[in-house]
C-alpha cells in the first residue's frame, strides 16, 4: 500500500483496539478448546493412528486446491454473466445461488444425484459423479455460486461514471472485464480463495457420499474416528493441527496477496451492452449454470413436496422450527456484530502484519474439526462448572456465529476498507467521530452488505448441525437435527420435506435481508 | 422475529434444566438421539415404566452410542448417568474395559438371541443381523455370497458405509472376518469394483440405495420390515448370504458410580421383559430378546439360516488391524 494511504486513513484507536479485542478473544477460544481436549487425553486408552494419514493430506490437498481453483473460475464467469443481464426472475436466480452454500452439503449431494445419478433426470447421460470429479462438482455448487454472489456485489458496486468512460471509450467486451471489472474483483480474491479452501479441507459427509471409496476421502475422517471410535485425543489434537497449519498456510499466502481497494456505487441499471458475442457467452454461462446448479436446488424443493402435509402436521417440527430460528437469528447478530467490529479494526490501519494477525483467528476457526469443536467446548463447559446440557444453545449460536464469520469479513471488509481509503480525507476534514463516521458515511454504503452478511450467519445457524454430538439433543432439536434424526429413522420423505423447506427458509432470507437492510438505510441517509 | 424466537430460546434453556422440585428419584439414561426421540422406543419405555417404579425417567441423547459412552468416560466418577442405554458388540468389550459399570445381576436365561446370553455386565435389548438390502422390482435374483457379488458385473453397485465412522461399517469389516478369516483382504480387493462409495453413515448410505444409485445396500435383515410395515411398501428383501450373517445385539450396562443401581436395573429388567419389549421392534425396526408371538410384525420374517459368532474379545482387540486391512484392499 503506498504510504499516502496511511496519511488519509482517520485516526481510531477505539477501533483498532475492538477488532484485537475480537480477534485475540477467537484465537484464546480455540487454544482454550484445544487445552481442554489436551487436558482429557490423559484419560484416553490410545489407539493406532491409520496408516494412511499422509495419503489423506495428499488428496484432501488436492481435492480443496481443485475445488478452489474451479469455484473461482465459475464464480467469476457467473458473476459477470448475472452483472451484464437483465431478466425476468434474475433476484430469485441470484438468491439461488447464493443459498447454495448455506445448504447443507448433503442436501445438495442428493440434489445432484437427482439431477446426475444413475436414475437422475439427466441420469442418461453416464456423467460420472462418485469419484474426485463428484466431491468437486459438489463443491463447485456451495461454494462457486456462492462466489459468484459476493463477485458479483464487487461488479455491482462500481461506479457509473467509470462505466460511461469506459463506454465512449468504445472498449470491447474483453477490455471492459480486464481494465474495469478485473479491478474490482481482485481484491475479494483472496478472502474467497482462502474461505473457500477451508470449506472444502474441511468438507466431511459430502466427501465420503460422493467419493467413491477410500482413494477419495478427507483428513476430517481420521480426526473423527481418532476421536470416536479410538478415543485418542492426544492423536486428534495432533492431526487437527496439521489441518489448522495447512488452513493457515493458505490464509497467510491469501493475505499476502496485494489488497485491493475496491469500488463503492449503489447498483444501477446497466446501458451498456457488450457485442453480440459476449452475450451470447453470457447467456451460455447463465445457462449452464442454472442446469448445473440451480437444477440440483429445484429437485430438492421437487423431492421435498410430496410429505409436506406430514412434516407440517407435526409438533416437533414446529418446535424445532422455532428453535432453528432462535438459534439462527441471535447467531446472525453475533456474527454481524463481530465482523463489524473486526473488519472497522482493520480498515483503521494500514500495516498489512496487524491486518492479516487481526483476520486470521476468524478463518482459523473454521479449520477446527467439527469433532474437536463438539469435543472441546463440551469438555470447556464443563471445566467451567457448568451443566454441559444447559450450556448448549449458548454453545451452539456462539459456534454457529464463528462458522459464518470469515463469510461476513469476506463481504464486510472490502468495502469498509475502501470506504476509510476513499473517504477517509473528507472524514478527517470534517472531523467526524468514529460513531459519525459509521451513521453517516459507513452504514448508508454498506447496509446492503450487511443485510446480505445477516442472511448469511442466519442460513448458516439454519443448516448446520453445530457442536452438539456430545451434548443432549433430546430437548434441544434443531431443523437439521430433526432432518439427520428422519433419515436415521427410514423417513426419507420427511427428511427431504425439511431439506426443502429450509431451502425455501434460506431463499426467503437471502431475498429479503439485503432488499431491508438497503431501504433502511436509505430511510435514514 | 426476533422477539418470539428468543422467547423460544429461553423457554428451551428452562426445558433443559433438570426438574429437581419432586421428591421422586430421577433416573437418568443416557442413550443414542434415535432412541430418546418422538418416534424411538424411548417415549414409550419411559412412560410404561414410570407406571410402576415411583420415579421419573430422563434420557440425555448424545450423537450416537459411542458418543455416549465417550461422554461418560470423560465425566468419569462424577457422570449423572446412571445407566447407558444402546452400545453394541462391537463397543461393549471397551466399554467393559473402562470399569466403569457394574454387573446387571438379573436372570436372563429366558432371553431368545442369536446365542444363550451369557454377559454379566450387560443387559441385551434387541438385535439385528447386518444383510444387503435390495429392491425386488430391480433386482430379481441378488447374489446369494459374497463370492456371488464378487461375480456380478462391475456395474452392480452396493453402498458401503466407512467403519471408522459408521457402526454397520464396521459390522461389514467383522462380518467379512468372521467369515472369511485371513482372506478377508481377497474378499474386499474382489468387492472394490462394486463399492460405489463408503458413505460416513447409514442413513445417508441406505438414502443413496433407495434413489436408486446402488443395487443394494448394507443394512439389516429388519429393514424390509421397515418399509413394508411402515409405508406398506414390500419391494425390499434382504439378500441371505450362504457364509452366513452376524448379528449387532444392542446393550444397555448400569453405571458404578449410579446411586440408584436397583432403580437402574429394574429398568433394564423392564426392558427385558415382554411388556417393554413390545415398545422395540416397530420404533427401532430390530429383532426383540423375547419371543413376542403374533406381537412380533410377520414382516420381520426370520432369522438368517446360517449364523457366525462374534468374538468381543477378538474384535476388540484386531478392531484397527482389521479396519486397515480392509481398506489397504480397497485402496
Amino acid at each position: 500500500m503506498p504510504r499516502s494511504a496511511e496519511r488519509r486513513l482517520p485516526h481510531r484507536p477505539l477501533r483498532l483496539a475492538g477488532g484485537a479485542a475480537a480477534a485475540v478473544a477467537i484465537a484464546a477460544l480455540i487454544a482454550t478448546l484445544f487445552w481442554s481436549i489436551l487436558g482429557a487425553a490423559a484419560g484416553g486408552q490410545g489407539g493406532g493412528a491409520g496408516a494412511d494419514i499422509g495419503y489423506l493430506i495428499y488428496i484432501t490437498t488436492l481435492q480443496a486446491s481443485l475445488s478452489t481453483a474451479l469455484s473461482l473460475l465459475v464464480g467469476i464467469a457467473l458473476a459477470w454473466a448475472l452483472n451484464r443481464l437483465r431478466f425476468v426472475g434474475r433476484t430469485l436466480v441470484i438468491g439461488l445461488f447464493a443459498a447454495a452454500i448455506v445448504t447443507p452439503g448433503l442436501v445438495v449431494a442428493f440434489g445432484l444425484l437427482a439431477v446426475w445419478g444413475r436414475s437422475g433426470w439427466l441420469g442418461g447421460l453416464g456423467v460420472p459423479v462418485f469419484g474426485l470429479g463428484g466431491v468437486v462438482a459438489a463443491h463447485l455448487i456451495l461454494d462457486g455460486a456462492f462466489a459468484a454472489r459476493i463477485l458479483l456485489a464487487r461488479l455491482d458496486a462500481i461506479p457509473e461514471l467509470r462505466l460511461k468512460t469506459g463506454q465512449s471509450l468504445g472498449l470491447s467486451a474483453w477490455r471492459r472485464f480486464a481494465v474495469i471489472d478485473w479491478p474490482a474483483l481482485r481484491g475479494s480474491l483472496p478472502g474467497l480463495a482462502a474461505i473457500i479452501f477451508l470449506l472444502a479441507f474441511t468438507s466431511f459427509p459430502i466427501v465420503l457420499l460422493l467419493g467413491g471409496g477410500p482413494a477419495v476421502q478427507t483428513l476430517e475422517l481420521a480426526i473423527y474416528s481418532a476421536v470416536r471410535l479410538d478415543f485418542d485425543l492426544a492423536l486428534a489434537v495432533r492431526l487437527a493441527l496439521v489441518q489448522i497449519g495447512i488452513c493457515a498456510a493458505i490464509i497467510l499466502v491469501s493475505a499476502a496477496l496485494t489488497p485491493v481497494p475496491s469500488s463503492l456505487d449503489r447498483p444501477a441499471t446497466p446501458r451498456w451492452r457488450d457485442g453480440p458475442a459476449a452475450r451470447a457467452l453470457q447467456w451460455t454461462v447463465l445457462a449452464l449454470a442454472l442446469a448445473g446448479f440451480a437444477a440440483a436446488l429445484l429437485a430438492v424443493l421437487a423431492d421435498g413436496l410430496a410429505g409436506l402435509a406430514t412434516v407440517l402436521g407435526r409438533a416437533s417440527f414446529w418446535t424445532a422450527t422455532a428453535t432453528s430460528l432462535g438459534v439462527a437469528a441471535l447467531s446472525a447478530a453475533l456474527a454481524l456484530a463481530l465482523a463489524l467490529v473486526v473488519a472497522a479494526g482493520r480498515a483503521a490501519t494500514p500495516s498489512r502484519p496487524l491486518r492479516t494477525l487481526l483476520g486470521a483467528p476468524a478463518y482459523a476457526y473454521l479449520a477446527v474439526p467439527a469433532v474437536a469443536l463438539a469435543l472441546g467446548a463440551f469438555l470447556f463447559v464443563r471445566n467451567l462448572g457448568i451443566l454441559p446440557d444447559a450450556a448448549a444453545p449458548a454453545i451452539v449460536v456462539i459456534a454457529n456465529a464463528l462458522l459464518s464469520l470469515p463469510f461476513a469479513l469476506a463481504t464486510l471488509g472490502p468495502p469498509l476498507d475502501a470506504i476509510a481509503q476513499s473517504r477517509g480525507r473528507l472524514i478527517r476534514s470534517l472531523g467526524l467521530g468514529g460513531t459519525r463516521q459509521f451513521a453517516a458515511v459507513e452504514w448508508p454504503l454498506i447496509a446492503r452488505d450487511a443485510g446480505l452478511v445477516l442472511a448469511l450467519g442466519f442460513c448458516f445457524s439454519l443448516g448446520d448441525l453445530g457442536v452438539i454430538a456430545l451434548f443432549d439433543t433430546h430437548d434441544f432439536v434443531t431443523l437439521p437435527l430433526l432432518m439427520s434424526r428422519a433419515l436415521g429413522a427410514y423417513r426419507s420423505n420427511d427428511a427431504a420435506t425439511i431439506a426443502a423447506l429450509m431451502l425455501v427458509l434460506t431463499l426467503v432470507a437471502f431475498i429479503a435481508l439485503p432488499a431491508l437492510f438497503e431501504r433502511l438505510s436509505r430511510a435514514r441517509a | 422475529m426476533l422477539r418470539p424466537s428468543l422467547f423460544a430460546l429461553a423457554a428451551l434453556v428452562c426445558l433443559a434444566l433438570p426438574a429437581s422440585a419432586e421428591d421422586k428419584p430421577t433416573l437418568t439414561l443416557y442413550t443414542y438421539d434415535a432412541f430418546a426421540a418422538d418416534w424411538g422406543p424411548g417415549p414409550q419405555l419411559k412412560a410404561g415404566f414410570e407406571q410402576s417404579c415411583g420415579c421419573t425417567v430422563a434420557f440425555v441423547a448424545a450423537e450416537d452410542s459411542i458418543s455416549a459412552l465417550r461422554r461418560i468416560q470423560l465425566e468419569g466418577a462424577t457422570t449423572r448417568a446412571d445407566a447407558l442405554v444402546g452400545l453394541d458388540t462391537f463397543i461393549a468389550g471397551e466399554a467393559r474395559a473402562t470399569g466403569l459399570f457394574a454387573p446387571h445381576g438379573l436372570d436372563l436365561g429366558g432371553l431368545a438371541l442369536p446365542a444363550p446370553w451369557t454377559d454379566t455386565d450387560f443387559v441385551p435389548f434387541d438385535y439385528g443381523y447386518f444383510a444387503f438390502v435390495y429392491d425386488k422390482t430391480r433386482l430379481a435374483t441378488p447374489p446369494a455370497s459374497f463370492e456371488a457379488l464378487i461375480a456380478e458385473p462391475d456395474s452392480f453397485k452396493i453402498v458401503v458405509m466407512d467403519p471408522r465412522s459408521s457402526t454397520p461399517g464396521l459390522g461389514l469389516v467383522v462380518w467379512i472376518r468372521e467369515a472369511y478369516g485371513d482372506h478377508a483382504p481377497e474378499i474386499w480387493a474382489g468387492l472394490k469394483p462394486h463399492i460405489l462409495t463408503m458413505s460416513r453413515g447409514w442413513s445417508e448410505g441406505y438414502g443413496l440405495f433407495l434413489k436408486g444409485e446402488a443395487d443394494m445396500a448394507l443394512s439389516y435383515t429388519t429393514s424390509p420390515a421397515y418399509h413394508a410395515v411402515a409405508e406398506g411398501d414390500d419391494r425390499y428383501a434382504a439378500a441371505e448370504f450362504t457364509e452366513g450373517h452376524i448379528a449387532q445385539v444392542e446393550v444397555s450396562g448400569i453405571l458404578k458410580s449410579s446411586p440408584h443401581q436397583e432403580l437402574a436395573r429394574q429398568f433394564l429388567a423392564y426392558m427385558a421383559s415382554p411388556e417393554g419389549q413390545k415398545a422395540i421392534p416397530e420404533t427401532n425396526w430390530m429383532y426383540p430378546v423375547v419371543d413376542l408371538g403374533p406381537d412380533l410384525p410377520a414382516a420381520f420374517g426370520p432369522a438368517p439360516g446360517k449364523v457366525l459368532p462374534v468374538d468381543e474379545a477378538a474384535v476388540t482387540a484386531d478392531r484397527n488391524a482389521w479396519i486397515e486391512e480392509a481398506l489397504a484392499a480397497l485402496r
